[in-house]
Order: structure tokens, then sequence, then C-alpha cells
């Protein structure tokens, strides 16, 4: 039963809400007689901001629909002054939201014949705003007549939404563009990315930046200045002021015009407070323009240097997150499949592609392949570098469909077994460096792989003419053949080495020398003169030696120039003291092994910077270097010779002084020798030096030896001996 | 007190949990307003072992051909015609600025201008300038990105060379390499993921210490392996004599047990690496004989490399071994040349400092070409800081010296999604100042990053309450440069 006071209420009418429902009633014949006779409107200039006015007013009636609508569905199932209040609401709000409803609409008639808008959105959001106004005016009719009860007012609710929220929809597409609302998800998704082969200038660089930055208004919707920025159809068609643009010349493009005037002219595209081009898309759209403003040409069909290629090719983003058409493999399974010798990595995170690497040659074996079958549509890039793979193997190979990098560099791989990767259609990169591929066997499967743009064949079999009839007939793919020794840029040999592990003997000793270059002949001089390719003999392991010597050697090969001269000094050093001890001290940052250094068979090196420099060479300057050593059976002793190093510029000089002092014991002891070496020139090459003096047999038990370090007036040089020879 | 708990238990009714949730899910969406990625999940700590790139990599391996003691771009790059013009000239204030200098300097009366004693020439379609001191790198300038303007903030050796490796100017942080180790991870399990290698030149040389390849706070296993000349490149790796294989296994097996119970018992995360460790010098011991094995190469490699490449310990050598390694999938090879630190007798040292890496250099990039691994390899060749445009010391015809300059550089990166056969940058006609694309040290690591397929701003390790990146806090990814 209807409750009386509602009943009362819902009738009461007073002269506010008549004039009301009179003005409600008028502008339903005003609203139906603008959308007959439409086209005919003329708006003239003083009515366009009330037109203009549409978009500041339609939220009031979204607002009063809906709450009328709150109230209409709210007020059954309350009983008494509940019922009355929403009753009065509905009342109020869908008679207000009505009428404002027609004023929005009929502003928006107006500032659609503006011509700014046009298109299927503008259609559907006028539609619908008319739809959304009859049925309020017959909600405002119906809803208070006794028959109308809560299914009713559910029914008529739900429509009004739906009726509002599309013509919300489509308004704000008017006015934000098309996909507004979605856009931060839709443009979360992964950009498309174009590999730069296939790239063509206007669909993957120039359109996708007019549609960023230009076509929010210039679409098909909103066709600001009659203009659309889409298709190449509607490119070449132009707008409102004319064409676009004059294909080879950008300077005399409308486009490039409009987007090189100043920000303060009002014709700069884009209208200031929309995102500009950046400095490297006007440049872009420049060139392209330039380019005859071609719709078709990809990319890499410019010359390598031309200016479009490289901008265009810094513009498109590397091929990250590549969108892989398949789902992701079961985790597990993937894990399982890891081993020590084969690891499986999704490329990167959330990405279904995997990637394969296995190792160590003799743990391969065909069956690691086979195994993989549970991810084979997942596996992108296979590296079986230096695998032994047969050509049966590569029939495993080929289930990875999806496969877009196989290395089969160095494996056994021969024509027959490359036949059986014909069906990889997204290879990119084929490498098959090393192995005996021919070139019938790769050009027979090239033409299959359409996809593939890069294929080594660094030592194959593969013909210079081969390889231009590859390029010829295979023009997307890059081959690359490495590097080949021509033979016309010969290079130095290095000097030979030795293998002795010292060059300090006691008795005789072989001299081995060895080249790390195969098939390199050695030739050496035992006499202190430069080796050459004549007079010296051919070195051949069998030389020994038995006394100090300096040894050089030359190493020589066909197709190289000959090495530098490696000297090497071998001596030799009879006996080898019971004790030793210094009576003097030693630098304090040339100590090396103490009075040990002398005997210890250690040779140092030139070059402050080399460890054999540091650790090997006992040094003296401010002192004498005074070695006293002891024999516990006599010795015979006829030679006494030191070995150190001649660096003259950085101070390194050899000893001023050396005697040796012989005898049974310390008192005993007599001068047996002393040497004056001579000076080295200035500016000379540093190297390594041998002084040796002789003197008739003495049997000794005590040997004193003394080197003086080289002194003029105040300046101290520096000494540094690494062996002391006795024979 | 069982009671109690039943009852609270009752107590949430729907209500409760409802505003409880509310308020909970309200702290989540307002954390995630502040920190835009805390729901990604893209931070790799807490123990996610095999590291995975954040996004798809265009490099999966790095050779970086560290040259060691600054080598002078005014000679090998940097090209400056007007340099030379002003030879002997003071250089002007208003270029010098307020730049602080080194003790070896810093007393000197006067500066002197002095241009590079050697010419230069423009190769490949960049038409790049590259001086006649590196004749094998002009060669291949098509496949080079050379980057002109790095700079630095250490004026010192050590400083600078630990900043640029570690991102910091006093160490104890990770090296690149161990951070692409813990963001990556391994890509052979029977090699360790980030190794070094010396060589030194005649040059004038600079220490390199293993703090340089340390992992810092990382897990030890991301340290980088040193790898020597000798007959073990590895050490300790070889057997004693008299333990055979089987005899290793076992022992593994029973120290591998022992220390699972003190890591059941401590829970030291380093014990559980020491497991790893041995496991993967198990699997090196028959991994490394394959790598370092030189006499399969053929013999064009020896005319492509120089000859020296057959000789252990030079740079040629190390650059070989360095392609082997990377082929095997070891993710950071790092190579230190010593011997650029040039502050006299610059024209002389400079020139064998040049054709010592020359060849071996360029023949790194054609080499991993020709195998088709150049465009996943990141190839980078750089010191530490530049030298000086004024000369240190007394300048006379034939002879000067530069000094330390950490205002500009010049390196250069090949493969690895770098955009091949371009110059980047643009220094002020005296060589002194950047005139254009400044690449900070921090940024230039951003890049190398990225490259990898790893945000440096994701690429974080919390440690000491905060947490810590590679590029500290700063760095921007150079896009100029990337392909």
């Amino acid at each position: 039963m209807p409750d009386e006071r509602y009943k009362h209420l819902s009738l009461k009418k007073n002269r506010t809400i008549l004039y009301a429902e009179q003005a409600l009633l008028i502008l339903n014949l005003v609203i139906a007689f603008l959308l007959l006779f439409e086209d005919k409107l003329v708006i003239p200039y003083w009515l366009q901001p009330l037109g203009r006015a549409h978009p500041l007013l339609l939220h009031f009636p979204i607002a009063f629909l809906t709450l009328a609508m709150i109230a209409g569905v709210v007020r059954f199932g309350r009983t008494g002054d509940k019922t009355v209040v929403f009753s009065l609401a509905e009342q109020g709000f869908l008679l207000a939201g009505t009428l404002l409803t027609g004023i929005t609409l009929i502003m928006g008639l107006f500032l659609s014949r503006e011509g700014s808008y046009s298109g299927e959105a503008l259609i559907w959001h006028k539609w619908a705003g008319v739809i959304v106004f009859f049925l309020a005016s017959a909600i405002y009719v119906l809803a208070f007549r006794n028959w109308f009860k809560a299914p009713a007012a559910w029914a008529s609710a739900l429509l009004m939404i739906a009726g509002l929220l599309a013509t919300g929809h489509y308004g704000a597409n008017l006015s934000h563009g098309e996909d507004f609302l979605m856009e931060p998800i839709l443009s979360h998704k992964p950009a498309r990315v174009v590999p730069i082969e296939q790239a063509v200038v206007f669909a993957d660089v120039i359109q996708p930046i007019l549609a960023n930055k230009c076509s929010g208004c210039h679409n098909t919707n909103k066709l600001k200045g009659e203009l659309v920025l889409g298709d190449s159809v509607s490119l070449r068609k132009g707008g409102k002021s004319g064409k676009l643009f004059v294909p080879g010349d950008a300077d005399m493009s409308l486009m490039m015009q409009r987007l090189h005037l100043s920000m303060d002219d009002e014709k700069h595209m884009p209208p200031s407070g929309k995102p500009q081009l950046t400095r490297e898309e006007i440049g872009l759209l420049a060139l392209w323009i330039r380019y005859d403003a071609n719709f078709h040409v990809k990319v890499t069909e410019l010359g390598l240097d031309d200016s479009l290629r490289t901008l265009a090719t810094a513009w498109l983003k590397p091929v990250s997150n590549e969108p892989f058409g398949f789902a992701a493999a079961d985790a597990k399974a993937i894990r399982e499949l890891n081993t020590d010798y084969r690891t499986i990595m999704p490329i990167a995170k959330k990405s279904p592609a995997l990637e394969v690497n296995i190792y160590n040659r003799n743990a391969y074996s065909k069956k690691q392949l086979e195994e993989m079958s549970g991810i084979r549509d997942q596996v992108i890039s296979l590296n079986l570098n230096k695998m032994p793979v047969k050509d049966d193997d590569l029939v495993s190979v080929s289930q990875f469909k999806n496969l877009r990098r196989l290395d089969l560099n160095f494996s056994d791989v021969t024509d027959k077994g490359l036949s059986s990767i014909k069906s990889l259609k997204n290879l990119q990169t084929l490498s098959v460096s090393g192995t005996d591929i021919t070139y019938s066997g790769l050009s027979n499967i090239l033409s299959e792989l359409k996809s593939l743009r890069t294929v080594t064949i660094w030592q194959t079999s593969i013909k210079p003419s081969d390889l231009e009839n590859l390029r010829k007939d295979n023009k997307a793919i890059s081959f690359n053949e490495g590097f080949r020794d021509d033979g016309n840029s010969p290079l130095k040999l290095n000097p030979p080495q030795i293998s002795n592990p010292t060059t300090v003997f006691s008795q005789d000793i072989p001299v081995q020398l060895r080249h790390p270059v195969r098939g390199v002949q050695i030739r050496f001089t035992t006499d202190g003169k430069d080796p050459d390719s004549i007079h010296s003999p051919l070195f051949d392991g069998k030389t020994t030696i038995d006394k100090t010597t300096t040894v050089k050697a030359k190493a020589y090969k066909d197709g190289w120039y000959s090495s530098d001269i490696a000297s090497f000094d071998y001596l030799r050093n009879t006996y080898v003291p019971d004790s030793v001890r210094l009576l003097l001290p030693l630098n304090s940052v040339h100590q090396a092994e103490g009075a040990y250094t002398f005997f210890n068979r250690k040779l140092g090196a030139i070059g402050a910077n080399n460890p054999a420099w540091a650790n090997f060479w006992a040094g003296v300057r401010n002192n004498d270097l005074v070695l006293v050593s002891l024999f516990n059976k006599p010795i015979s002793l006829s030679s006494v010779g030191l070995h150190y190093m001649l660096e003259e510029k950085t101070g390194v000089y050899p000893p001023q002084l050396v005697e040796v002092w012989g005898g049974e014991n310390e008192k005993q002891a007599r001068l047996l020798l002393t040497m004056k070496p001579s000076m080295p020139k200035k500016d000379g090459d540093p190297t390594l030096k041998i002084l040796v003096g002789s003197f008739k047999t003495q049997n000794v038990s005590y040997l004193r030896i003394l080197a003086r370090p080289y002194k003029v007036k105040k300046d101290q040089h520096l000494l540094l001996v690494d062996e002391m020879l006795l024979n | 007190m069982d009671k109690e708990i039943v009852e609270h238990g009752f107590s949430w009714n729907r209500r409760r949990f409802l505003s409880a949730m509310g308020i909970g899910i309200g702290g989540m969406a307002l954390g995630s307003l502040l920190m835009p990625d805390l729901f990604d999940g893209n931070g790799l700590e807490a123990g996610s072992a095999p590291g995975i790139p954040h996004f798809a990599p265009k490099a999966k391996r790095v050779i970086y051909l560290f040259q060691n003691g600054a080598p002078s771009q005014q000679e090998l790059f940097d090209y400056k015609p007007k340099l030379r013009e002003m030879t002997g000239k003071e250089i002007p204030p208003s270029v010098r600025g307020t730049q602080r200098l080194t003790g070896m300097t810093a007393g000197q009366s006067s500066f002197p201008l002095v241009g590079s004693f050697v010419d230069f020439k423009q190769y490949g379609n960049s038409r790049a300038w590259i001086s006649d001191l590196l004749p094998y790198t002009a060669k291949i300038a098509d496949d080079l990105c050379i980057i002109k303007t790095m700079y630095t903030e250490a004026i010192n050796h050590d400083p600078a060379l630990t900043f640029i490796q570690t991102g910091s100017q006093q160490g104890n942080r990770p090296s690149m390499g161990s951070w692409l180790s813990y963001g990556l991870g391994n890509e052979n399990k029977n090699l360790p993921a980030f190794t070094v290698l010396l060589s030194r030149g005649i040059g004038n040389g600079q220490g390199v210490y293993s703090k340089l390849w340390s992992n810092g706070f990382l897990d030890s296993v991301h340290q980088g392996v040193q790898f020597s000349k000798g007959e073990d490149p590895v050490l300790y790796l070889r057997d004693q004599d008299g333990m055979s294989r089987k005899d290793r296994r076992e022992m593994l097996d029973h120290v591998s047990e022992l220390n699972e119970l003190s890591y059941t018992e401590f829970g030291d995360p380093e014990i559980a690496t020491r497991i790893k460790q041995y496991e993967m010098a198990y699997r090196m011991q028959s991994a490394i004989p394959e790598v370092m094995d030189i006499s399969k190469e053929p013999d064009d490699i020896v005319k492509l490399y120089g000859p020296d490449c057959l000789v252990p310990g030079t740079f040629a050598a190390n650059c070989l071994l360095a392609r082997k390694l990377s082929e095997n999938g070891v993710r950071f090879v790092q190579l230190y040349h010593q011997g650029w630190d040039q502050h006299g007798n610059l024209p002389f040292e400079i020139a064998k400092q040049a054709k010592d890496v020359d060849q071996a250099s360029a023949a790194l990039v054609t080499d991993l070409k020709q195998r088709g691994l150049l465009d996943e390899t990141l190839v980078i060749w750089g010191g530490e800081f530049g030298r000086t445009s004024y000369t240190q010391g007394t300048l006379t015809k034939e002879n000067y010296g530069r000094d330390h300059h950490p205002r500009c550089f010049s390196i250069w990166m090949a493969g690895g999604g770098i955009k091949p056969g371009m110059v980047y940058g643009e220094t002020d006609e005296l060589g002194y100042n950047i005139a254009q694309d400044p690449v900070h040290v921090h940024d230039f690591q951003a890049t190398v990053l990225n490259q990898l397929g790893l945000d440096h701003e994701k690429l974080t390790f919390k440690h000491l309450g905060r947490r810590y990146r590679l590029t500290d806090v700063s760095g921007k990814v150079v896009k100029g440069i990337i392909a």
C-alpha cells in the first residue's frame, strides 16, 4: 500500500516545479526540432561560446542524474519519513538533471557544428546524449506513478547509468583522444619492436612519431584542421591549409614549417601545452620528406652512411623484450634440464624465451639435444660452439622451431646435416665458422631461411668468389668471412725464447731454445756476434756449452719478417760456497735474498716494472758490497765473475772497482784479482753485463769479493748484481 | 592463555577484517606511489642465485681491456690540431679553470701546451680520427664507438681505478665484474663468471691490486679469479701429486658433508659459498685445460693477434685467452695492461705501449666478429682518466710528458649492442674540457649494465643498512651510443 503521506508529497507541485516542468517540455520539443534540422543549423559567432561551455556544464547533469537514480532505487524498501525524503530527492535531482541534460545537449549540438569535431566518436556521443535526455524525461514522467515499483526503478537506473557511461566515454574520446581511458594500461604493454632488418621507414619510424605526437588531434574522429595524420593516403591528402609536404623538399613542406615556427606562434605545431617533437624526431621527419616521403622504403635499403638510416636505426629501439608467440615452459622442467654442462636460462625476467649453452666437448652427446623436447618451443638461442655435433644431431636441433640464433662454430657438421635445419624459419644468426660446410651446402639452405640476417663462414672452404655469389643471391644476409691471411702484410716474428729452467750451470748445459710459432727456424751464435740467416747455424737442439757464454738467437719463417735478436747469458758457476755472509748492508729496497742472492741461480731482468727486477737483484749505493764465502773443502779457483745490470739513464752503473781476496782463511787471504770495468756511454741501451777476471789457480777456503758502486764526486750510483760466478 | 588466543581469533569479525585489510591495501598502495617498483620484484637480493637480466640484453658478456695508467688521449683518439699549433704557449687560465692538480705538477710554475708528436688520419665511415700509433685499431674503425668525453672525479691512479671499477673511490665495493656475476650468474657452470688477466708493457707502470676484482660485500663466489701465465693458470687448482680424480671427488664429498653440518649449525652463507666454490674448482679442473689450450687455434689466429699471443703473460696472449674464456661463457673478462703512465718520456713510451696492444685489441674484435659473437659481447678499451694538454716537466723538441687529467679521456667500445662506427662527444680545441655530450664514469657503468639487460638502479645489494649499486646514486644510460 502506498503511504498516504508519500502520495501527498509526490503530488506536491509548487510554482517552481511547475515552471521547471514546462521548461522541460519545451526543451524536449526544441531538441527534437534541432535534431531534425541539424544540417541546416548555422551557429552565429556570438553563440559559439555557449557551445564551448558544453564541456563545463556536462558534469552537472551526470552528477544529478546519478544521484536521482540512487535515490529512486533506495526509496523502495524504506518506510515512513525515509521514503519521503528519498522520493523528494529523486524528484528534485531528476528534474534538475534532466533540464541540465537538455541544455548541455543543445550546447553540444552547437559545439559540434563548429567543425572542429567529426567522425564516429562524435556521432556516438551525440546520440548517446540524446538518448540520455529523452530517457531522463521519460523517467521523470513515469517514476511517480503508482505502478512504478522497485524492478522498474532498478531497470531505469541501470539504463540511465549505461547511457551516461556511454556518452561520457565517447565524449572523453573526443576531447582527450581515443583510448585515453585505457591508454596507461595499453601502453604498458611492450611497444611493438621491429628488428632493424625488417623495419620500414614510414611504418616503423615516421608513423609512430605522428601517432605519438600528432594524431591526438589529427585523427579520423577529431580532424583538427581537416587533417588526419594516419596512413599514407591521409598524409598525401593534407588538410585545410593544403598539402602537408613537398616530397624531396623538406624546407618547403608545410609540416616542417609548422614544426619550426616559434612556440609563441599560434600556428606552431603541436600547440603549446602539448608534448613537443624532439630534435631527433623533427630530424627524422625532415630527412624522410627529403627522401621523397617514400612510404615503402626499408631502413636497410638506404645507403650505409645515409643520415636517415643512421637516425632511423638509432630511433628504433633495440630488439628488447621481443614479444614471443609462445608461453613459458614449466620452470621445474627447465630446472631439471639444467646440468653442469648444459645451461638453460630465460633471456630476461618474465620472458618465456630460453637460451641454451652446451659446454665441454667430452661431456657432449646427442642426448643433450633430444632431452630438451619439452622446451622445444621456447629455445631461441642454442650454442654448440666447438661441440662434436654430428650431422644426425641437427635433426634434433631442427625441433627448436623458434630458434633465432644457432652457433655451430668448429663443430663436426657438414652440408648433409645442415639441410635438416631448413625448417628453422625464425633463425636470424647462423655461425658455421671452422666447419666443413661448403658453398653448395650453404646456398641450398639459405633460400629457405627467410629470417636469416647474419652468417659467419670464417675458416670454411667457401672461396671469395663463392662468397660474392652468396652475397648476390642473399641480399638481406650479411656474411662474415673473417680474417684471412693474404700474405701481403707480413708480421715480425717475436724473438726466440729459452726453456732452460736456469742458465746458471756447474757442468755442461744443453742450450734449449724454442719459438712459440709453428715452423720457425732459429739461428744462433755463441761468439757474441749477431746471428744472420747465412752464416749462423740452425738450432737443432743438439748444442751444449761448458763455459760462460752469451747465446744470441734470431727466428726466421717464410711469410714473416725475422725477429729481433734475443740474447741469453749462460753462466757457468762451478762452486757454490758452503756459507755466505755480507759484511756491509744492502740497499734497503734491493735486498733480494740477501747474501744468498749471488748463488741462487735466479737471474734478474731489465726494467723496473719487471718482478724479476725487484726480486733477484741485490743492490748497493752508499757502501761497498762485500761478500764473504766459506768452503768446507778448499776449491781450486781460477776466475771470478759478476753478472750485473747497466741502465745509465736511471743511474744503474757497473762497479767502479772489484777486488777478490782469497786464501785458506781470513787472515791469510790475499788480493787475487782487481777489476775496473769501463764506464758506460751516455744514453746507451740498458743491458745485462758479465764481468769476469781470471788469475792463476788458487786453492781457497775463504773468499772475499768486494764490489764498489760507481761514484763521481757526490754522485752515488746504484750497483745491481744477481749472480757471482766462481770457476 | 589459550583461551585468550581463541577469543582473539573470534574477535576477528568481518568488519574488523575489512577495515584492517583496507588499511593494509591502502598502505601498500601509498607505498607503491612512493616507490614505483615496489611490487615489481625486480630487486635481486634475497638469494636469487642465478641472476636473470631485468630485460632482454644486447650483450651477454664483457671483455674489458683496461689500459692501466691512463693512456694519453691526445696521442691516440682525440685529434687536436689547434693544440699542436699552440705547442709551447701557456695554457689559458680560462681553459684550465680551477682544476685540482696532482702533487706532481702542482708545483710547476708554467704549463706550456704540447700537441701530439704523432699524426692522425681519418678512418671508416664515421671518419674517426685515429692516431698513427694504432694502425690496426684504425682498420676496425667501423666496428668501434669511440667516446671522447669520458670524465671522472679522481686525479690519482688508485682512486680513479677503484672508481671506474667499483663505482667508489674508496674501495671495498664490488667490482663491475662482481656486479655482473651477481646480476647474471654463471653462463658456464665450469668456469667462474668473472676472471682477471694481467700484463704489463714497457712504459711507466702503476700497480693493480686484487681489491680491484674484489667481490666487496657480495657473496665471495662473485670474486674475480685471476689467471696467471705460468704452468698453473689458476693457482691451487691442480691436484697434488699422487691424488687421483676419484680421491679428489671423495675428499670433496666428505668436506662438503662437514660443511653442510656447520652450515646447518651456523647458517653463515659464506659456508654455502665455500661448498659451491669447491665444486666449481673440481669442474674447473677439467674445463681450464680445454680453455687454455691454444694448440688447436688455426694458424691465421697467430697472424691475426700477432705472434706474441703465443707467449703467455703478454697482452696479446691475454686477448686471445679472453676470447676463449668469453666464448666459453665467462661473463666478465677483465684485462689490465700496465705501463700507460707517461709523466715523462711520453713519445718513446706511448709508441711502445700502443704497439703492445694495438694489434691484439683489434684482433679480438675481429675474432669475435668472425665467430658471430661480437653482437653479444661488449668489448671495452680504455684507462682510468686522461692526460693533460700541457706538459709535465720540461718540454723539449722531441720529448715531453703529460700529467693526470680527469676532465676528459677517450675510450672505445665495440659490439654488445653499442652503435658501431661512431664517435661520441667532443672536447674543446685544446682537448682540456668537454664541449659536448659528457659521459661520467657512472653513466658509463650504467650503460654497460644496460647492455647486459640490467637496470643499474635495480641491481642493488643491501649492506650495512643501505642498498648499494655500482653507480652509487647517479648515472644515466648513454642512449646516444646504443644501437
